[in-house]
């Protein structure tokens, strides 16, 4: 017990002389890490947004409820109307700075109600891909909407039209008007109700909360800090080794295990505060519940150890320290891409993404991604903290056994 | 306290400690000549427990070094060749981490990391870092920490490797001091004049085997009281030889050829400088060629060249 604190007491004093290196692993991954925050803020949950031109030559109620329908409802939301003489739609299309240009030319209310084909001039901009679409889409429905109500009501609408009229009509005028359109809407009544049709309408399934993008990324860059501080401390292990300290260990009567053990700790240590500060950055800026910093601290420091386990086991099975970088330092890049820190799973194809989640790394930032997204706290499932903590016990299992059959001797 | 008992370290075929056995008791120091690649450091790694012995055994105050490790080692200190510090941590956390190494705690760790900075002079430098020491200074810490837990055998392996004067004559004290406290001190080295300062008993080692063993007094009394001349030239082979013989022949009877080459040769007789003029003659005569003389008067350094037949920093 004694052996095991000494080492980490003193392997905390030494590491503590090069803040260099400290300040490196922390700063490394909150400068991509802040990079890509910025680069995603706010891609998230955007809609898009145009400008329809209108250009009203007719100029009657009819033709202003068409150009109003676009600045109705939801569509208002997408659509900005915008009333223009031909020429400056016409410019304004030239220059895409719309999705979209109707003309509704003179005479279009007369055409309509006297049954005459009449033409709508639609211009879109080929530049864009979803608001012309929708432009084009709702001048559609607007023109079937009032062929349906010509055939329907025509005869009314005419009569109303050719009626005359000088002030009020006239209470049996309006009786007839309305007794002719109750008895047409009696007679399709058959059709219209019940629809002849059969509507089954699904509720939505409950909406679930907006991941934003920057979010996911959040692990990814956490595992860039882990990865590099369990990398960069692990070559410690050549550190000692060529300051003759392991061999003098090898001398001394106390458990090699004992000192294996409290280098562990101390590197778990480093490394969860480095992982933990970048945490609690990204706690703060994605407003992410204080509740699950525990949780997430300790899937951080557990996963820290096992890192840094399997990296001084790879550190200690090379011939000589360049070797033991060069491997390393292959291993760690791939591994970092394809493990989610320089792009999220959720921006992978599925198949590159499967195979991320289950390269070490890949597989700690997923369940780091399940603990900070998820509604509850300790989301995490006791066999991914088994899996990880028998990965940190056989990674220090291999590092005793190389410490042990020759590491610390030569 | 310390026995070696028929001492064998074989790496494949090459035998880099053959057959050695010898004895150290407490309160001693006790050298182990040899010239560099003699099995110095082999042996000293199969006494502290760094190597397993091909065969024979190593004895520690009664702790068999293979079967009983844990108990041999707690009563052994080893001061490697190489510096075994962490430069990265200030004097007195080393001593105090080694301390605790050998399972030291409390009180009796912190009074003992003070009193041995003390003995090795960095008493005011306790805080600061090894890496901002001048080698003598490391070199004295390293021993520190080898001491730290009051050890009853001590291995010194050239402990004064590239050590300025003043810090050798402090280790020598440190050496000193432990040999009071009554433990016993195995001290190699190739620096004869160390070994004769220092040592009360010798063993000498070449080619892993053990040629010489015993006091300082003892092995001086092989050598008689012949001094040892060494003459370089160019030296016809037989012709030389029995020039030599025919000296000898003629009255010099306690005259020894050691070693002849065609350049060099090495050969012992009492009151050498006086028959200086009668051997250049008797060179001369079969048509050699002194060109440099070097005669020395008996001590260790000769000793192994009249064992060996070559120099010990060869």
């Amino acid at each position: 017990m004694s052996l095991f604190l000494a080492s980490t007491r003193k392997d905390l004093a030494r590491w503590r002389q090069d803040t260099n290196a400290l300040l490196l692993f922390l700063a490394i991954p909150l400068l991509i890490g802040g990079l890509i925050t910025v680069l995603m803020s706010g891609s998230g949950g955007a809609k898009p947004h145009g400008t329809v031109l209108i250009v009203d030559q007719d100029d009657t109620f009819l033709s202003g409820v068409i150009a109003g329908a676009f600045g109705q409802g939801e569509l208002g939301e997408l659509l900005t109307v915008k009333k223009v003489t031909v020429e400056d739609g016409m410019a304004n299309m030239d220059a895409g700075e719309a999705s979209g240009l109707l003309i509704i030319p003179k005479g279009f209310t007369d055409a309509f109600f006297d049954k005459q084909p009449v033409t709508l001039i639609l211009k879109t901009n080929p530049a864009q891909t979803i608001l012309p679409g929708i432009i084009s889409d709702v001048t559609e429905i607007l023109l079937d909407a009032g062929f349906y109500a010509q055939q329907l009501f025509g005869e009314d609408i005419a009569t109303i039209r050719d009626g005359n009229l000088e002030g009020l009509p006239d209470d049996v005028f309006v009786s007839a008007i309305a007794v002719s359109i109750q008895h047409k809407i009696e007679a399709s009544g058959s059709l219209l109700f019940p629809p002849a049709m059969d509507i089954d309408i699904v509720p939505p399934p409950p909406e679930q909360p907006r991941i934003p993008y920057a979010l996911l990324f959040l692990p990814g860059v956490i595992l860039l800090a882990l990865m590099f501080a369990a990398n960069g401390l692990a070559s410690d292990y050549w550190e000692e080794r060529e300051h003759g300290t392991l061999r003098r260990l090898v001398y001394a009567p106390g458990q090699l295990t004992a000192f294996l053990a409290g280098k562990a700790l101390a590197a778990g240590l480093v490394i969860t505060l480095i992982g933990g500060v970048t945490l609690v950055i990204g706690f703060l800026y994605h407003g992410i519940a204080w509740s699950k910093l525990p949780s997430s601290l300790a899937w951080i420091a557990i996963s820290g150890v096992a890192l840094f386990s399997w990296f001084g086991a790879l550190q200690m099975l090379a011939g000589n320290r360049r070797s033991g970088n060069l491997i390393t330092s292959m291993l760690l890049f791939p591994l970092l891409m394809a493990g989610g820190s320089f792009f999220p799973f959720a921006a992978l194809p599925d198949w590159i993404a499967a195979l991320g989640r289950r390269t070490p790394n890949g597989f700690i930032a997923d369940r780091l991604t399940t603990e900070i997204t998820s509604a509850t706290t300790w989301a995490i499932d006791i066999q991914s903290w088994l899996i990880v903590s028998t990965m940190a016990v056989l990674g220090l299992a291999l590092c005793a056994w190389r410490l042990q059959t020759g590491f610390a001797r030569n | 306290m310390l026995v070696i008992s028929n001492l064998l370290k074989q790496y494949g075929d090459l035998v880099a400690v053959d057959d050695i056995s010898l004895r150290a008791e407490k309160g001693t120091v006790f050298g182990l000549l040899g010239p560099n690649g003699a099995g110095k450091s082999t042996m000293i790694n199969c006494i502290s427990g760094l190597l397993r012995p091909t065969s024979g055994s190593v004895s520690v105050g009664g702790f068999d070094i293979v079967d009983d490790p844990t108990d041999a080692k707690k009563l052994l200190g080893v001061v490697p060749q190489e510096l075994a510090l962490y430069e990265d941590l200030s004097a007195i956390d080393n001593l105090r981490y080694w301390g605790k190494a050998y399972g030291m705690r409390g009180e009796d760790l912190a009074s003992r990391a003070k009193e041995v900075l003390g003995n090795i002079g960095l008493a005011d430098r306790s805080k600061d870092l090894p890496k901002t020491f001048s080698g003598g200074m490391k070199r004295r810490l390293n021993f520190a920490c080898g001491i730290m837990h009051r050890p009853h055998l001590i291995l010194l392996d050239e402990p004064t490797a590239g050590v300025d004067p003043q810090s050798r004559q402090r280790l020598f004290d440190m050496v000193e001091a432990e040999r009071r406290h009554g433990a016993c001190i195995l001290y190699t080295t190739h620096y004869m004049a160390e070994a004769e300062q220092l040592c009360d008993s010798l063993a000498i080692i070449d080619h892993g085997k053990l040629i010489a063993q015993g006091t300082v007094a003892e092995l001086r009394a092989k050598l008689g009281a012949r001094d040892v001349l060494q003459l370089s030239g160019a030296f016809p082979g037989d012709s030389s030889q029995q020039a030599i013989q025919k000296l000898v022949n003629n009255g010099l009877s306690d005259l020894e050829l050691i070693a002849q080459e065609e350049q060099n040769i090495t050969m012992t007789l009492s009151d050498a400088s006086q028959h200086l003029p009668a051997i250049f003659a008797a060179l001369a005569e079969v048509g050699g060629n002194v060109s440099e003389t070097s005669l020395r008067r008996p001590n260790l350094e000769t000793l192994f060249l009249l064992l060996t037949g070559k120099e010990l920093r060869e």
